[in-house]
Formats: C-alpha cells, sequence, structure tokens
C-alpha cells in the first residue's frame, strides 16, 4: 500500500506536465495577437502598428516556439511566478492565494453537510424502504434534482436575505473587512472563521458562518439528491445480498447489520461521487460564488477564461489539476481502506 | 446411531406465502415435519419447491414481501412464529444456525474471517474478545483449515470455496447450536471438495449432538447423510419418512420419478428417466395434488385431492393415496 502511494505521488508531477502542457498548447490556439493582450495596457493596444506589435510579440517571446515557450513558463512556475493577472489586477499568485482559502473554507465547512447528510439520506431511505419516509426522501430528491441550483440560490437569497434579513451574501460583513486588516488579528491558518477562533474573536466567526450558510444550503440541495440516490441504490443492493443474511442468522441486532455489515460494504461506489464532489467543492462552486456574491476561486477562473486572461487560466488550471490528482489518490486511499479486496490484492 | 424420540423441532401445517405484484406465490402450503434431536432429517426436492423458504421461515429471515399465513414451529415446545423479534435474535446463532449454498457470497468480504466468527461468540456467550479469538482459533482448526492463527485474520476472498464453507460451518457452530440448518452447503463446491465437506459436517454433528436439516436437490447427499427425509413438491411434503423406506420402497409418484432420475451403480442397464414436464407456475399451481399434471400414474381422482399425507407404516407417510400402483414397478 505504501509503495503503491509513493508511486502515486510519485506520478503526480508528469500528470501536471501532461495538463498543463495540453492547456498551454490549446491557448496557443488564441494567436498570439491575443496573447500579447495579456502583456499590454488595452488602452495603447488598439493604436499600435503592426510593426510595433511584432517587436513587442519578439520582447515577451510569442514568436518562440510552442516548447520554448512552455518551458519559460514552467521555468517561471518552479521558481513561484505564475503571471500577471489581467482580471485579478495582481500576480496570479497572488490572485489564487487571495481565494484559495475562502474556497477552502467554504468546501471544509460544506463537506459535512453536504456528503455526510447526503448519504445519510440514502442509507435512511435504504433501510425503510417502500415505507412513508424512503418515498418521502425520493420525492425530496426529484424535486432537489429537477431544481436548478442558480434558481434555488435565488430563492434561498431572496427568502433568507431579502425577507428575513438572516443571511447575507458575500464572505464577510464590512465591519469584520475593518477588523480583520487592524494590526491585532493575527493570520495563522488563513481560513478566516479558523483564525477569528485562534484570535478569540467569536463575532467574526459567527460573522463568517452566517455568510457560509445560503452557499451550503445552496450546494447540498442539489448534490443531495444525487448522492443520495446513489447511496440508498447502493445500499439496497448490499442488503439483499447473501452476508447480510448470514448476519442476521447469527441473531445480530439489526442496527449491527446495517452500520457494521451494510453500511461499508454499501459505501464503496459512494466514495468514487462523494470523493468527486469534495474534489469539486475545492475546485470552487462558480455559480454559487457568483449568485451569492463571494470572493473565490471558481468565479475568478470563469471570469479569466471569459477574458482570455491566460496567465490566470494557467495558474487556475495547474491548481485544479493538483487538487484532482490529489483528491483522487485520497479516493484511492479510501477505497483501500474500506475494501480488503483491494488493498490485498 | 442413536436417535432420540423426542422432537427438538416440530413444525406444524406451515405456510408461507409471498405477496407480489403478479398474485400470491404460496412458496410453503401446509408443511408439516418434526426434527428429533441429534438426527439428520433431509429435505430435497427441486428448486422451487418451498424447502430453502421453510428454513428461512424457521429462522424468521424472510424478506417484507413474504407472510407467514399460519402454522407452528414448535422450538422445544415454544413456538418461535409467536416470540418477540429480540427473543428470535437470541435463538438465531445461539440455538438455530444455518449454513448457506453459495460461501463466495454468504462471508462478508470487508471483515476477516476471524471478526465473522467471534461476532456471534462474543454476541451469545458474552466473552471477551481474546477469548472469541481463541474459539474461533479453534473452530478453524476443527473445521479442518491448516494455520488457522493465520488464517483467522485472512478475509474471505483469500480462501479458496472449500474453505470458505468450512469458515461457514465453523461461524455456524461457534455458539455450539442445537439445530444446524444447511440450505445446500456443498451444492457450489467441487465434487472431490463436497464429500470432504458432508464428512466434516456429520463428523461435527456427532460430536456436538446437533440436529441437522440438509436441504438439498440432491438425493446423492441424502442418502449419504440423512436419517429421514421429507421430499417436497410445489410448496407441500410429498412423502416423509425414514430414509431406507424412501429410497428402497417410495410411496410417491414424484419420489419415485426423482429416484429413477439419478444414475445408480447398483443397478445393470438402468434406464434415466427424467420426469416430464416442468415444474409447476407458483402464481398458479394445479389443482388437487399437485404434481399431476405431471404424474405417469395419475388419474381423474388426482384433480381433487385433499393435501393430506397418509401413513404406509409408522415411519413412513405419502400424500399419494394411490401409492398401491407403485407396488409393482419397484424402483428402476
Amino acid at each position: 500500500m505504501t509503495a503503491y502511494i509513493i508511486r502515486r505521488l510519485l506520478i503526480l508531477p508528469l500528470i501536471l506536465l501532461g495538463v498543463t502542457f495540453i492547456i498551454f498548447g490549446m491557448m496557443q490556439l488564441l494567436g498570439s495577437d491575443k496573447l500579447l493582450a495579456a502583456y499590454v495596457n488595452p488602452n495603447v493596444f488598439d493604436k499600435l502598428t503592426d510593426e510595433e506589435l511584432e517587436a513587442l510579440k519578439d520582447k515577451y517571446g510569442l514568436n518562440d516556439p510552442l516548447i520554448v515557450r512552455y518551458g519559460k513558463w514552467l521555468n517561471g512556475v518552479l521558481h513561484g511566478d505564475l503571471g500577471w493577472s489581467v482580471v485579478g489586477k495582481t500576480y496570479v499568485s497572488e490572485a489564487l492565494m487571495q481565494r484559495i482559502p475562502y474556497t477552502a473554507e467554504l468546501a471544509l465547512y460544506a463537506i459535512f453537510p453536504v456528503i455526510g447528510v447526503g448519504i445519510w439520506l440514502g442509507i435512511v431511505a435504504a433501510v425503510n424502504h417502500d415505507k412513508f419516509i424512503d418515498h418521502a426522501i425520493r420525492i425530496f430528491a426529484v424535486i432537489g434534482w429537477s431544481f436548478p441550483d442558480f434558481v434555488f440560490g435565488l430563492f434561498i437569497l431572496m427568502i433568507f436575505y431579502s425577507f428575513l434579513g438572516w443571511l447575507p451574501p458575500g464572505n464577510f460583513s464590512n465591519w469584520v473587512e475593518d477588523a480583520i486588516k487592524s494590526s491585532n488579528f493575527h493570520y495563522i491558518t488563513h481560513i478566516l472563521s479558523l483564525d477569528a477562533l485562534l484570535n478569540g474573536r467569536f463575532d467574526i466567526f459567527w460573522d463568517v458562518i452566517r455568510h457560509l450558510i445560503g452557499p451550503i444550503i445552496t450546494i447540498s440541495w442539489l448534490w443531495w439528491a444525487y448522492l443520495l440516490r446513489i447511496t440508498r441504490s447502493s445500499m439496497l443492493e448490499v442488503l439483499n445480498k447473501e452476508y447480510i443474511r448470514t448476519a442476521r442468522a447469527k441473531g445480530l441486532d439489526e442496527k449491527v447489520v446495517i452500520n457494521k455489515h451494510a453500511k461499508r460494504n454499501a459505501l464503496i461506489p459512494v466514495t468514487t461521487v462523494g470523493g468527486a464532489m469534495v474534489i469539486n467543492l475545492f475546485a470552487g462552486t462558480v455559480i454559487v460564488e457568483v449568485i451569492f456574491n463571494r470572493v473565490g476561486l471558481g468565479s475568478f477562473v470563469a471570469q479569466a477564461a471569459t477574458q482570455l486572461d491566460y496567465a490566470a487560466i494557467m495558474g487556475g488550471a495547474l491548481f485544479y489539476s493538483t487538487i484532482l490528482v490529489v483528491g483522487n489518490l485520497i479516493i484511492d486511499i479510501l477505497y483501500a481502506a474500506i475494501d480488503p479486496r483491494i488493498r490485498l490484492g | 446411531m442413536y436417535v432420540s424420540r423426542e422432537p427438538i423441532l416440530q413444525v406444524k401445517n406451515l405456510k408461507t406465502y409471498f405477496y407480489t405484484e403478479d398474485g400470491v406465490i404460496k412458496a410453503v402450503d401446509g408443511v408439516s415435519f418434526e426434527l428429533y434431536k441429534g438426527e439428520t432429517l433431509g429435505i430435497v426436492g427441486e428448486s422451487g419447491s418451498g424447502k430453502s423458504v421453510t428454513s428461512l421461515t424457521i429462522m424468521r429471515l424472510l424478506d417484507e414481501k413474504a407472510k407467514i399465513e399460519s402454522g407452528e414451529i414448535l422450538f422445544k415446545g415454544k413456538d418461535l412464529l409467536k416470540i418477540s423479534e429480540e427473543e428470535m435474535r437470541k435463538i438465531r446463532g445461539n440455538d438455530i444456525a444455518m449454513i448457506f449454498q453459495e460461501p463466495m457470497v454468504a462471508l462478508n468480504p470487508v471483515y476477516t474471517i476471524g471478526d465473522q466468527i467471534m461476532e456471534a461468540i462474543i454476541l451469545h456467550q458474552k466473552v471477551k474478545e481474546s477469548e472469541a479469538r481463541k474459539i474461533a482459533i479453534d473452530l478453524l482448526r476443527k473445521v479442518g483449515i491448516p494455520e488457522p492463527e493465520k488464517r483467522v485474520d485472512q478475509y474471505p476472498h483469500q480462501l479458496s470455496g472449500g474453505m470458505r464453507q468450512r469458515a461457514m460451518i465453523a461461524m455456524a457452530l461457534s455458539c455450539r447450536p442445537q439445530i444446524l440448518i444447511a440450505d445446500e452447503p456443498t451444492t457450489a463446491l467441487d465434487v472431490t471438495i463436497q464429500a470432504q465437506i458432508l464428512e466434516l459436517m456429520k463428523e461435527l454433528q456427532r460430536e456436538y449432538g446437533m440436529a441437522l436439516i440438509m436441504i438439498t436437490h440432491d438425493m446423492g447427499v441424502i442418502a449419504e447423510t440423512a436419517d429421514r427425509v421429507a421430499v417436497m413438491y410445489a410448496g407441500r411434503v410429498v412423502e416423509y419418512g425414514t430414509v431406507d423406506e424412501i429410497f428402497k420402497n417410495p410411496k410417491h409418484p414424484y419420489t419415485y420419478a426423482l429416484l429413477s432420475s439419478i444414475p445408480r451403480l447398483d443397478v445393470e442397464d438402468q434406464e434415466l428417466k427424467s420426469i416430464p414436464g416442468t415444474v409447476p407456475d407458483p402464481l398458479n399451481f394445479p389443482s388437487g395434488c399437485r404434481f399431476h399434471p405431471r404424474c405417469e400414474f395419475a388419474r381423474e381422482e388426482c384433480k381433487n385431492l385433499d393435501p393430506k399425507l397418509f401413513e404406509v407404516s409408522p415411519s413412513h407417510y405419502t400424500a399419494c393415496p394411490f401409492y398401491g400402483v407403485l407396488e409393482n414397478v419397484g424402483v428402476k
């Protein structure tokens, strides 16, 4: 198992190289004029003559062969330089570092309610197969499934912000911004809610949490529906297995049969879907960030893509592929932990 | 072998029906038999005859679609159909244990063999984990698993089919049950392994003094293991008696047909017969004697027969009132 993990970690840089090279190559299809825009003040850009454009392209190496340009980009990455982001109006690395903690914070708080509750609902439905509660959960799933998250998010915002004033949009209130910029607020983890606790500022902690509830409910809404359906069908399948009958024939309590014998087997396929969801959470959720006006990775990279901010796109791609590869490695390790047939081959 | 005349289990007029969207399946429809201490009762029949449902009814392990319509299952005088689920759980695995057909799928793939054996021991015998582990290792040794100290920590997929069935037997015997129900325990195994497992079961039965219900479709297994046999057809017992009498002198055309369909070494130029027709549709059983459409001796009255057993001798019963016709034919 350890050898397997080490092997996977060694492959990680190769995958990152491959992914970034493909994206870098695709970016070149934009043509050198578009790429040049990343280096030149847009106000001056239109007034430049063709000769001046060519000179600038030479200056920034845009006429070099693809492999040379990729090499330069890679060299920059290795030295911590991801380039300048037009959209972020700062260095890409800086822009990412500003946003990653917010995205990570939402992801951390969303994991339990989204994944945990989704799986729990699926198990409850399966255990009460064809009873009232099963039907109720399934109807809920169908509604959740067919209800777009952007509509649902707007509803949440309308009801809990506009109408009740409970759940405001944004990452935090204005007074928090002043508080955290003051010199006596120390950044320790860069996850704001945790830092607030560590600074003993429970008011800031509560404010941050209040801003997280709306996004979490919105993400939960759609993902529960999906996760609970997968969990339910997997659980139903397992409950019909012969080893469940064996467990019952031993005289085990039904709780033990479900919690010990059924759950662990039923969670094997759920791990894939749940893991993919967690990866998505950490990569940023565009729609939720836009609706709730949150600073985060998803909206930043989406904006970068629409404005062809190619340094930011490359930076985002690098981050996403790292999250994806590491996330999948964790899923594989979880698989092995759950299922000895994988662990022991 | 000494067989007590004191029944440890009495099944009386048991009816288990399945309510499906297509209709009611009368999987078990008025089954009665007794099991005596220390004996082996074989229940034999084709698939769909209701033999497995009978055993699951005794254990009360049926799914929600099944309903026990009527009958009694008396275990040491107590009706298992009347006690609470909690009381039933204390009996399952402890007094009555069961082993299943497919050792490949009857063990949980994500827990070790040892863990699965120890579970029942800890539950019923209230011993510590270290003590349970010792018992589990001893059991594995007893069922003939080599290197039990190592095997106890292995997972089902690391064992062969025969070893898994041995582990299943160890699990079933872990609490020294008084009754062991074996549902086709050797069907999924290689023939050479089959004989070993049957031998092992007989040996352990003698040692533990258990009563054994051997459920099978294989007359050969019955001949090898059982003292008495109940032949089931379409949810009913059609013939019931000692193995000797039934094999030498079958008194029901179905048993007669079953015996004629298995090859025998002691009969020269044997003509193997197959039973014409197919197992009847459980949603729509024939009237009267359910075997009459396939019976070579059927007559008009068979269509309206009552499903009851006639005494041939005090240790032999048949559901066929016209069993006299078999006198002259004998098993070929």
